[in-house]
């Protein structure tokens, strides 16, 4: 790295790009979620299951962030790993009305966290907690509970209730993300 | 610095490819670079133009190695470079067939194909059909839709030839695109138009009323799109082709109306069409060629090529129509294009008088060493056809020919030389002589082992029934001292047969082949070994057995016999009896046939050989629990059709005849869509002597699917006269109604019914395999003594020419005529055919036919066999 990209990272001018990865199950609203993200201009009206992935782009406190919007149908749930080694951070929505579902979510998150390119590294875990304005939906305690997160000793992680559509508790989870990827970079440049 | 200037002198030296060294390992290292964080596109790009050269240079990837860097690739979508971008569409396409999971891009190309980039959006759709399956195609379905419709027109062609590719793994989803297809074919814009045309048809290319829907309505209104009216042109010629409609049909008027059209194409096309149609009366066709003649003094050199290609191809249907063009051709020979000069020449020499055909031949020769390989067998090909037009000019050509055979070329080009020499060697015996002695020069000096491998061959064959056989001798062996072990191996077989066919060179091939025996080879040697022995017991039959003719079992059934034997562990010596003869195959004319007509779709890259029907019947027949005892399969005849082919019930038959039995294989297709068939099965009322062993039903036979029914006869046991019958048969089965959308009966009892069919006749041929006799001569003296004869003299009142005689004797006996006796010399009134094959059980049969022409034709028939039944049988049914 020139002495000048050095000077110009050591100011933060420069806005760095991170990679984050959108996982959870299907329709627990990751594409809502990366979607309210996104800038006036690029929001899409209508949202369909996502086959594979897609690509998208966003800002927050100079982060620029490029959120790879994994599809969380069962088929292509394996295919989650292939993205796994470059990402500074993970966002993992869950539906939190849907409580049937609940151990299917476990498991998906256990094998990710027992992932070779996962386990080793120290990547910023954020869980929405979404759907929050469904009547049956299960606080986010409850479901850290559930989900055993508090075992979860080598990681930061964070959980925010959220409601996709409105955008509600959004912000506040993603600014937890903001700053954990910013700490950890400086930490490594 | 020393580096760059390293590169610099290496560009100047090469001024060459940037990508000659890249190496498999070395790209795909490189292409991790793809997964960092941020894609710096100006490093990507180049490694994925590497990756996309290597790959198009047939590079092979693995499964695992396609998956990571397609994967890698993937993560390429986050970069806003347009370049880059659209390389990934490309290495998606190339990747999408070997990696896995490579669905997973599905989501960011439907994007990207409906996104706001327009340079995205064609591309992506070309990508999203390459990874797209019959499942998924439902998800895409409505962006596919839209996008058909779109107006861009570079969407559109893309999502239209898109659609038309996946026509082949999901017709029935495209079919539902119709009505988009529709809309585009109104499109202004010309490849849009085109193409929307090429769909419609091939959605419906299977339903003649929608196609001649589509056709009347399309040349009705005016098609801006000259690529479209082409296309039009070509469905039309196809319609008046299957609909043998004559000259006045709609279809005809269109066609000859575009030969007003204003673009020259379309023009073309439109007498392409007509000169190719088969039923085109003179008035049309010389409509056409006037135009093609105008064509030939066009100054746009692709118009001449094209002109004079047509007319080249149409010389040998057309002759008359093709002279009118004369002078155009003639000032042609000397155009500066030498592809459209060769076409012009060999197409006066089709046309041509005998007189003209040297002043032809110089005009070519003085141009030959300078056209391409294609266009010199062309030229070939145009001198086969003038040599068996003009046999007297057989030296002429066959110097031309020589002169050809010595100078550089490619294999294909020598051996269509080579065949044109064989061809006139066959054709016209005055040729022989010179013929061989041309042939055993080239073969001196001769860099393609087949070709030589072949040329020996022939020489073994012709050599020993020259005046002169002891010339040849002295070719063949030099090719024992100088060549590879392939050709020297010919060589030895090729010398064994004069040892066999001329006693007076007996004793000088016997001292050549006991050199041999010390050759550095095995295959030499072993041969050498065969050879000599054989021919040091000095014996006629020895002789033509295992010398003279080749071996007649299929090969691959002899592996496959082989290969069971050397596992089965037994004492037996290996019976090769009990391997099946091979079927003679007829070279395939309808490929032949195809590859001039593919015009509307291209052809695939060549398929490998098919086996051979019994290969095939073999393997199906033996996985039958009761026939896989009756021994190997001798004789399937060929598909009989039991009832009319419109009918609701269709139902062909293929009788397979084993050693003392004959499976009946009755393939029956049920038309009717509401109908579900249980229980199927042929009731057989099998004439005198037959025995029913075994029959096997089909259990159940839905709408639109073929079942198999099969019955075991044995033929009747010593009484051949009576084994040649006619069996009536009747279709029985059980009919339940049901619903034709869903293919579910509706009630669960269903009632009896029965369906005539048409009498199946087992006959001779059927038990007979055709055998091809090299020596058919040598193979019938020796017969005089070990075997039965029989003569009769028939009178065929029915036969008008001797020909037609010689083809019904040879269809009727199912026999293979040998030494090319088939063929009658025109003008004559006399003529001898003689045939061989092999009745089942292992009888040889040989057959002399001595046939006559006078009211009719007259025939005396010698049969001579090793079983007395069969000879008699023989003469008896020929009554």
């Amino acid at each position: 790295m020139g002495l000048f990209q050095k000077l110009v990272n050591f100011l933060g001018v420069r806005r760095r790009e991170v990679n984050v990865l959108v996982v959870g199950l299907n329709n627990s609203g990751k594409t809502t979620v990366v979607n309210s993200f996104k800038s006036e201009d690029d929001k899409v009206s209508d949202i369909v299951p996502t086959v594979g992935f897609s690509v998208e782009r966003f800002q927050n406190q100079n982060l620029a962030f490029t959120a790879f919007d994994m599809s969380g149908h069962g088929r292509y749930r394996d295919l989650w790993e292939h993205y796994y080694k470059d990402c500074h951070g993970i966002i993992f929505v869950i539906d939190s009305s849907d409580r049937l579902r609940l151990v299917v979510v476990k498991e998906e998150l256990d094998l990710l966290l027992q992932h070779p390119d996962v386990c080793q590294k120290k990547i910023p875990i954020l869980f929405f907690a979404n759907k929050m304005d469904f009547k049956e939906s299960l606080s986010s305690v409850k479901i850290a509970a559930a989900l055993g997160l508090d075992k979860i000793m080598d990681k930061p992680w964070h959980i925010a209730a959220s409601n996709a559509l409105t955008g509600e508790g959004l912000q506040e989870g993603v600014e937890w993300l903001t700053q954990q990827i910013r700490e950890i970079l400086s930490v490594k440049g | 610095m020393s580096a760059f200037k390293r590169e610099k002198k290496e560009e100047e030296d090469g001024g060459g490819n940037p990508f000659q060294n890249i190496e498999k390992t070395s790209v795909l290292q490189e292409a991790r670079i793809f997964n960092e964080t941020s894609v710096n596109p100006r490093k990507c790009t180049p490694i994925l133009t590497k990756l996309l050269y290597m790959l198009n240079q047939g590079e092979q990837l693995s499964a695992k190695e396609a998956t990571d860097v397609f994967f890698a690739m993937t993560k390429l979508f986050q970069s806003k470079d347009v370049i880059l971008r659209r390389l990934v569409y490309l290495g998606i396409k190339e990747l999408s067939s070997i990696a896995d999971d490579v669905i997973i891009v599905t989501s960011s190309l439907t994007k990207d194909m409906t996104g706001k980039e327009d340079m995205y959006r064609a591309a992506a759709i070309r990508a999203l059909c390459s990874i797209t399956d019959a499942t998924m195609l439902q998800a895409i379905e409505r962006y596919m839709k839209q996008a058909i419709v779109d107006r861009n027109p570079a969407v559109s062609s893309a999502a239209l030839v898109s659609s038309l590719h996946m026509t082949k793994f999901a017709p029935e989803v495209v079919k539902r695109w119709v009505n988009e297809a529709q809309e585009a074919v109104n499109s202004d814009n010309i490849m849009v138009q085109y193409h929307a045309l090429g769909l419609l048809y091939h959605i419906r290319k299977t339903d003649r009323l929608a196609v001649t829907k589509l056709v009347s309505r399309l040349t009705r209104m005016s098609l801006k799109s000259p690529y479209a009216v082409c296309m039009l042109i070509r469905i039309s010629a196809k319609l008046i082709e299957e609909e043998g409609s004559d000259s006045n049909s709609p279809y005809f008027e269109y066609i000859e109306s575009c030969f007003r059209h204003k673009s020259e194409m379309v023009v073309y096309e439109a007498a392409h069409a007509i000169v190719n149609l088969d039923r085109t009366s003179s008035r049309e066709l010389a409509q056409a060629i006037s135009v093609l003649q105008l064509f030939c003094g066009a100054p746009k050199p692709t118009l001449r090529f094209a002109a004079v290609r047509t007319l080249n191809q149409v010389a040998i249907s057309h002759p008359t129509a093709v002279t009118a063009c004369n002078i155009d051709l003639e000032n042609l020979i000397t155009d500066s294009n030498r592809s459209i000069a060769t076409l012009a020449i060999t197409t006066l020499l089709k046309t041509g008088a005998e007189s003209s055909v040297d002043r032809l031949m110089k005009q070519i020769a003085s141009f030959v060493s300078e056209i391409s390989d294609e266009f010199k067998v062309v030229v070939v090909q145009a001198i086969q056809a003038l040599a068996l037009k003009f046999p007297r000019k057989h030296s002429v050509l066959m110097n031309f020919l020589s002169a050809m055979l010595r100078d550089e070329g490619g294999l294909e080009y020598k051996a269509s030389i080579a065949d044109t020499i064989i061809t006139i060697i066959e054709d016209n015996p005055e040729a022989k002589e010179t013929g061989l002695a041309h042939l055993c020069e080239f073969i001196e000096d001769c860099e393609h082992i087949s070709l030589a491998v072949r040329i020996l061959n022939l020489l073994g064959k012709e050599g020993p029934k020259t005046k002169q056989p002891s010339r040849y001798i002295r070719f063949i062996y030099n090719r024992v001292i100088l060549e590879c072990p392939s050709i020297r191996a010919a060589a030895v077989s090729a010398m064994a047969q004069f040892g066999a066919s001329c006693p007076n060179l007996l004793e000088n091939i016997q001292v050549l082949l006991a050199r041999c025996q010390m050759d550095s080879d095995d295959e030499v040697r072993d041969r050498a070994t065969y050879y000599s022995s054989i021919l040091n017991r000095n014996d006629k039959s020895l002789y033509n057995n295992y010398v003279l003719d080749t071996l007649q079992v299929s090969i691959p059934a002899l592996e496959r016999s082989l290969k069971e034997y050397s596992q089965s562990n037994t004492d037996q010596p290996f019976d090769i009896k009990a391997v099946p003869v091979a079927a003679v195959t007829k070279p395939d004319e309808h490929e032949v046939k195809q590859k001039s007509e593919g015009m509307l779709i291209s052809n695939g890259p060549a398929r490998a050989p098919p086996a051979s029907r019994e290969e095939n019947f073999a393997e199906r027949l033996s996985a039958l629990p009761d026939v896989n005892l009756l021994g190997s399969l001798f004789k399937s005849s060929e598909v009989v059709e039991l009832t009319e082919s419109e009918t609701e019930y269709v139902v062909r038959c293929v009788k397979h005849s084993y050693a003392r039995h004959i499976v009946l294989q009755f393939d029956c297709l049920n038309t009717l869509d509401d109908q579900l068939l249980e229980n199927v099965r042929v009731q057989l009322d099998p004439s005198e002597g037959y025995e029913i062993i075994k029959e096997i039903p089909c259990p159940k036979l839905p709408y639109n699917e073929t079942g198999t029914v099969y019955i075991i006869l044995k033929f009747p046991e010593d009484d051949l006269q009576n084994s040649i019958g006619t069996f009536g048969a009747v279709l029985k089965f059980l009919v339940k109604d049901c619903d034709p959308a869903t293919g579910i009966p509706d009630i669960d009892a269903g009632y009896d019914d029965e369906y005539m069919l048409e009498d199946l006749e087992v006959t001779l041929g059927d038990q007979i395999q055709k055998v091809s006799k090299a020596n058919w001569g040598a193979a019938w003296e020796e017969a005089e003594a070990s075997s039965y004869e029989m003569e009769d003299t028939y009178a065929l009142s029915s036969m008008n020419s001797l020909e037609e005689a010689v083809g019904n004797i040879i269809k009727f006996l199912g026999l293979q005529p040998a030494e090319r006796s088939d063929k009658v010399p025109k003008d004559k009134t006399t003529h001898t055919l003689l045939l061989a094959g092999i009745f089942r059980g292992g009888i040889d049969i040989l057959v002399r036919a001595k046939l006559a022409l006078a009211d009719g034709v007259t025939m005396q028939l010698t049969v001579r066999s090793q079983d007395e039944g069969v000879s008699d049988l023989i003469t008896s049914v020929v009554g």
